[in-house]
């Protein structure tokens, strides 16, 4: 443990003294055409870990990691997965896969990318010794637990094996046909072999194989990237070098596009959100989302169990909220009131889901189940929404909500607030917030599944309501291990029906992806994940 | 021993006795003299500063405690067809974004908003007063321990404090409804803004108990703690009431901003913070700024009124400025 | 007076002490665990969760959290934050800025505050008194997120006067407005005070004899008002610079300052306990600091207090 605080020091100390280097050159005004280079200046946030992939997993180590290197496959804009470090991933049984790495690939330091490159990386990320914030990701692999973690007593995944440089095999613990998706993720990335040497040093200034290479990282400041000239993958830069600069108030990050001095925002603080689009001081750019806004009811809330009256009380709140007024004023049409529980965005997203009528306001209605409950058992006290407010716009929608729902069924409902994210999820882990609250969710592969499975399943991980429905977890099963694209929809449409039914959650909107740049910069383009595609912008 | 009798021979020289009258000198013996208290109260009778700033604040007191007389619009129902409407008929300052109606939200806001200034102040004044009016007078040790021990509050930045302050209650105190949201708030702040009035007024005491009047009054055999009260703190108070009537407002508009960051009253309590943080997205748009327009008037007239009730207050206590 | 400096010193120590352990205890009352934050949406499992305990002393009652972290900190190291860096690292690169800032901000408070303060005595009730009852009034009721803000937008985005935000390049120029923006609140103060103190003075004893004796007004004014009405004005701001540095939470974030008042709220929003607990024990420093300049001012001001 000492030894570690020392190299950990060191290794900071040391880029400290070139971010005072960098300080004292002046007059740089974070990477512009100084000599004719186009460098595209994009907002960042300071990344809270060191830039490993398995210990990125926020938003601002994120748009870095993702830049800087490249995995088995990329997605597309439109979240299609292509091929890139892999030739082919294959498997018989969607139990066992065959990863056939394209020869050629290099890091930025020139050692080659092999099928070590990835397997010693995803041992290292599933070590719980080494405590990475993605370990989660590496569940689905043999030899590790529910938590991604390498189950005790072995220094290695047992379902990771080396076959030569260029291949090595993966066994999974269940069949699932949509492993190769999951493999764009920025936790399944590979690691040089000086990663190993000393994982704090290189943390901070990473030695990667994607379509950029990080330059410089000034705490606080910016992150310098410049286009990687080795890189021969999917996402060919179109501009010459990316500097993302750090911001903590979005609001402020809005004004420097407003002026120029920002070329691209991957996002609108919600001060802006009723004017960004008539705003000529910048070009605004919105499209349908994938994040999704979700109110989770637990089954263990008096009155809401799973039995017919939480069923009708679900119905009975979800149709007393009038998602489109709430997504045209509180949001501006921001947001697209929710169809079914994943986003229309999604390869495998079908429109007509029976039940899905549940989601369309309709106050008679409401009172009409609601009345229903009530002859059942008498609901009495007031139902609260718990929320997080650092979490900006959260009070207005939440508020809004309530106001809602307390009309139309004439009952007690309140917004709960919670200062902080982290007291927020606390009291939802340990099962003791007591209340309905806010969920979201945002996939880290492009599926229907992805939405569903881990929040819905029995026992998984991300299942905050304790729902558990049989009928649902075979839905799930069969929708894994399908033959083909049909009956893998067929299945997943199925799984969403008897949620609409159960609304465990309750589904309110996807938020858009919104984007603002400055004038004259072209080629802005949002993916899957809500985030401008960084490698196509010019101007 | 010396002996003035006059020589001998020696001219005496008298001067002639002018026989002037002495004024007329009215002194009521029948009643002890006049503390400075009273004569203070005198003085504020006839300042018509006084009577309107006074007439403002029952006003204002009369809107905290009986809203329901000025309105009968409900301040939390909301209508989102009306979001962001001007003001009209029935509805004279608009609505907002989430279509409540502004008066009746600026009617109600006032409750909340003015006991969390008004009650962090007298609380932080009382405490402050005490405090550094002993600090000060008695010096010493006590001046150590009590400056020091307010060292230790005041080290601690009033909004950092508030925050981790408001948010260490919330874990201890959970669920605690209107008057349980209003009344942290105000522990929050009094907690960590006392020692500012202890500061000001140990400042102004040592600054007074070196005056003439000071030392005259000790060498008429008044006593030390008699001295305290009848002459050190009456002095000591203008910069005192001065600090305190601003801070009255720093202490609504802290409720703001802690509101604003999400650990200030949650929004189920209406309130003016509550309503000027919402109406920050206003000030972007340029549009629609009656949302933001009302609450913050309604604080600046409660702000004003305690300002020049203090005023009025500090020239009361002035021997020299009265009339 | 040296005697007296090094007395004030050493009281520093408890000072430190009994502010450190208040916030340790607040900190420690903070809802919300660390780790799950870290983590987001994804499940922790116990060793991973044992280990980070371990390694930032979380597992330790509160005491021995707070003596542990008062060991580290009397050698200079405040610990590591969870992102790895040292936090002495963070507050070196933070602290400079915030200064400069508070120290600009104090500068233009004190001097529009004193000026304005002192006309607005001159001239009690007239056209200038009530322009500046008017101003402060309004800098007091509107919070400074929604003012700044609005400032930002008309010097910074549509006059175009100043950079609207600051960001790597921390010149006078582009903190000028933010720091005429976190000086606003104390301006109202330190403008109210002076103008009572002016009020006060201008019929005190020694003003009047000075004047039978002949002295020119404006030296009266000058020697004899201006300078007794500063002492608490000087008491004020002597306080106040702590204040100016946490107010500074919501400036710097308006306008992208990397400034310490942002480390510690975005460190509070993360649950960062080293940071904040290392951050607010720089504060104290600076405030204790603070405050004995002023007390050694008074003794500049008021020549009848005399330290021993």
């Amino acid at each position: 443990m000492q030894t570690k605080r020392t190299f950990k020091y060191v290794a900071a100390l040391s880029v400290g003294a070139l971010a005072l280097t960098a300080c004292g050159g002046g007059g740089d005004n974070g990477g512009d055409t100084a000599d004719g280079e186009m460098i595209i200046n994009a907002h960042g946030i300071e990344p809270q870990n060191p830039l490993v992939p398995t210990n990125t997993n926020e938003v601002g180590g994120g748009h870095i990691v993702d830049a800087i290197f490249a995995g088995l496959v990329s997605y597309n804009t439109d979240g299609s997965t292509e091929m890139e470090v892999a030739e082919s991933i294959e498997s018989e049984d969607n139990v066992t896969w065959t990863v056939t790495l394209n020869d050629g690939w290099t890091f930025s330091d020139g050692s080659p990318v092999t099928a070590n490159s990835f397997v010693d990386a995803w041992n290292y990320g599933s070590d719980p010794d080494n405590a990475q914030l993605s370990a989660y990701f590496f569940n689905a692999i043999e030899g590790a637990n529910e938590e991604g973690n390498i189950e005790d007593g072995s220094d290695t995944l047992s379902g990771l094996e080396v076959i030569d440089d260029l291949t090595f095999e993966v066994t999974l613990k269940e069949p699932a046909a949509d492993f190769p998706d999951r493999l764009g993720y920025s936790a399944y990335f590979p690691l040089p072999e000086v990663a190993f040497e000393d994982m704090e040093a290189f943390g901070e200034q990473p030695v990667s194989n994607g379509p950029y290479v990080l330059d410089e990282w000034n705490h606080d400041v910016d992150a310098k990237l410049s286009a990687n000239p080795d890189y021969e993958g999917n996402r060919t830069p179109e501009n010459d070098g990316l500097t993302f600069t750090f911001y903590t108030d979005p609001d402020a990050g809005y004004t420097d596009v407003q002026s120029g001095v920002l070329d691209v925002m991957d996002q609108v603080p919600p001060s802006a959100i009723e004017t960004f689009q008539d705003d000529e001081n910048l070009e605004a750019y919105t499209e349908d989302g994938s994040v999704n806004a979700t109110i989770t009811i637990p089954s263990s809330l008096e009155h809401f169990g799973e039995d017919e009256e939480g069923q009708l009380r679900r119905a009975a709140v979800s149709k007393a909220i009038d998602r489109e007024a709430i997504t045209s004023t509180i949001f501006d049409g921001t947001r697209t009131p929710s169809t079914d529980f994943s986003s229309p965005l999604m390869p495998d997203y079908s429109e007509d889901i029976p039940g899905a009528e549940v989601l369309e306001f309709d106050a008679e209605e409401a009172q009409d189940l609601w009345a229903q409950a009530e002859e059942m058992a008498p609901f009495e006290g007031s139902l609260q929404l718990s929320y997080n407010s650092d979490g900006a716009g959260n009070k207005e929608w939440v508020e809004a909500v309530t106001n809602q729902i307390r009309e139309n069924l004439e009952i007690e409902v309140e917004p709960n607030p919670f200062a902080t994210f982290a007291e927020f999820r606390e009291l939802i882990t340990n099962r003791e917030i007591g209340t309905a609250f806010r969920t979201g969710w945002q996939p880290d592969y492009p599926s229907v599944y992805n939405y569903i499975a881990p929040v819905f399943g029995t026992g998984a991980g991300a299942n905050d309501g304790d729902y558990s429905n049989a009928d649902f977890d075979a839905a799930l099963v069969s929708a894994a291990s399908a033959e083909d694209e049909e009956s893998r929809t067929e299945a997943l449409t199925e799984a969403q029906a008897i949620l609409m039914e159960d609304l465990p959650a309750i589904p309110l909107w996807n938020q858009d992806a919104l984007a603002i740049a400055a004038q004259g910069v072209e080629g802005v383009q949002l993916n899957w994940q809500n985030q401008p595609e960084y490698h196509l912008i010019t101007k | 021993m010396h002996n003035h009798t006059p020589r001998q021979g020696q001219e005496r020289f008298v001067a002639p006795a002018v026989s002037s009258e002495l004024p007329a000198l009215h002194v009521d013996t029948s009643h002890p003299p006049e503390s400075q208290w009273k004569q203070a109260w005198k003085a504020l009778r006839r300042n018509w500063l006084f009577w309107f700033s006074a007439s403002l604040l029952v006003i204002i007191l009369f809107v905290v405690f009986f809203p329901n007389v000025l309105t009968s619009v409900d301040p939390r129902s909301a209508d989102l067809s009306h979001s962001l409407g001007k003001p009209q008929a029935g509805h004279i300052f608009g609505f907002d974004r989430q279509g409540y109606d502004v008066f009746s939200r600026t009617i109600h806001g006032a409750r909340a908003s003015v006991i969390i200034g008004l009650l962090t102040t007298i609380i932080v004044t009382i405490i402050g007063l005490f405090t550094g009016a002993l600090a000060g007078f008695f010096g010493g040790w006590l001046d150590t321990i009590v400056s020091r021990g307010a060292d230790i509050f005041f080290a601690i930045p009033l909004l950092l404090a508030a925050i981790v302050g408001l948010s260490a209650l919330n874990n201890v105190w959970p669920d605690r409804g209107y008057w349980g949201g209003v009344f942290a708030v105000v522990i929050a702040l009094a907690v960590f803004g006392w020692p500012q009035i202890t500061r000001i007024a140990r400042g102004a005491v040592l600054e007074i108990k070196h005056l003439e009047f000071v030392d005259a009054a000790r060498s008429l055999g008044a006593s030390k703690w008699r001295n305290l009260f009848t002459h050190i703190i009456p002095n000591a108070l203008p910069p005192v009431i001065v600090t305190a009537t601003v801070s009255l407002g720093v202490y609504i508009v802290a409720e703001a901003t802690l509101s604003f960051l999400g650990i200030g009253l949650p929004p189920s309590v209406v309130s003016w913070g509550n309503d000027i943080a919402a109406a920050q997205p206003q000030v972007r748009s340029g549009d629609n700024l009656h949302v933001l327009f009302f609450p913050a008037g309604a604080l600046a007239i409660t702000v004003l009124s305690f300002m020049l009730l203090g005023d009025a207050v500090r020239d009361a206590l002035d021997p020299k400025a009265r009339k | 007076m040296w005697r007296y400096i090094v007395r004030r010193l050493l009281q520093t120590i408890p000072v430190i002490l009994g502010a450190t352990l208040l916030i340790y205890a607040l900190v420690f009352l903070q809802p919300g665990d660390p780790i799950v934050a870290l983590f987001g949406e994804k499940p922790v499992s116990d060793a991973v969760r044992a280990e980070l305990e371990a390694q930032y002393n979380l597992d330790q009652p509160f005491l021995i959290q707070w003596l542990l972290f008062l060991k580290g900190a009397l050698v200079g190291d405040f610990g590591v934050s969870y992102s790895g860096q040292p936090v002495s690292e963070l507050i070196g690169r933070t602290l400079p800025v915030t200064f400069q800032l508070a120290f600009m901000a104090m500068i233009i408070e004190a001097i529009l505050g004193v000026i304005a303060g002192f006309y607005a005595g001159m001239r009690r009730g007239k056209i200038f008194d009530s322009t500046m009852l008017v101003v402060s009034l309004t800098v007091i009721a509107i919070p400074i997120f929604v003012l700044g803000f609005g400032l930002q937008l008309i010097f910074g985005v549509q006059l175009q006067w100043v950079p609207p935000t600051v960001g790597s390049d921390t010149s006078f120029t582009n903190l000028i407005l933010p720091a005429v923006v976190l000086g606003l609140v104390s301006f109202a103060y330190v403008l109210r005070l002076t103008r009572t103190s002016v009020i006060e003075n201008l019929t005190a004893d020694h003003v009047r004899t000075a004047r039978a004796h002949g002295v020119s007004d404006s030296l009266v004014n000058r020697r004899h008002v201006l300078r007794n009405s500063l002492i608490p004005v000087v008491t004020f701001l002597g306080a106040d610079l702590g204040t100016l540095m946490a107010g500074a939470v919501v400036t710097e974030g308006i306008f992208n300052i990397n400034g310490i008042g942002n480390l510690a709220y975005q460190a509070i929003l993360r649950g960062e306990n080293p940071t904040v607990v290392s951050v607010v024990t720089v504060m104290v420093l600076i405030y204790v600091v603070a405050s004995l300049l002023v007390d050694l001012l008074y003794a500049a001001l008021d020549p009848r207090i005399r330290y021993a």
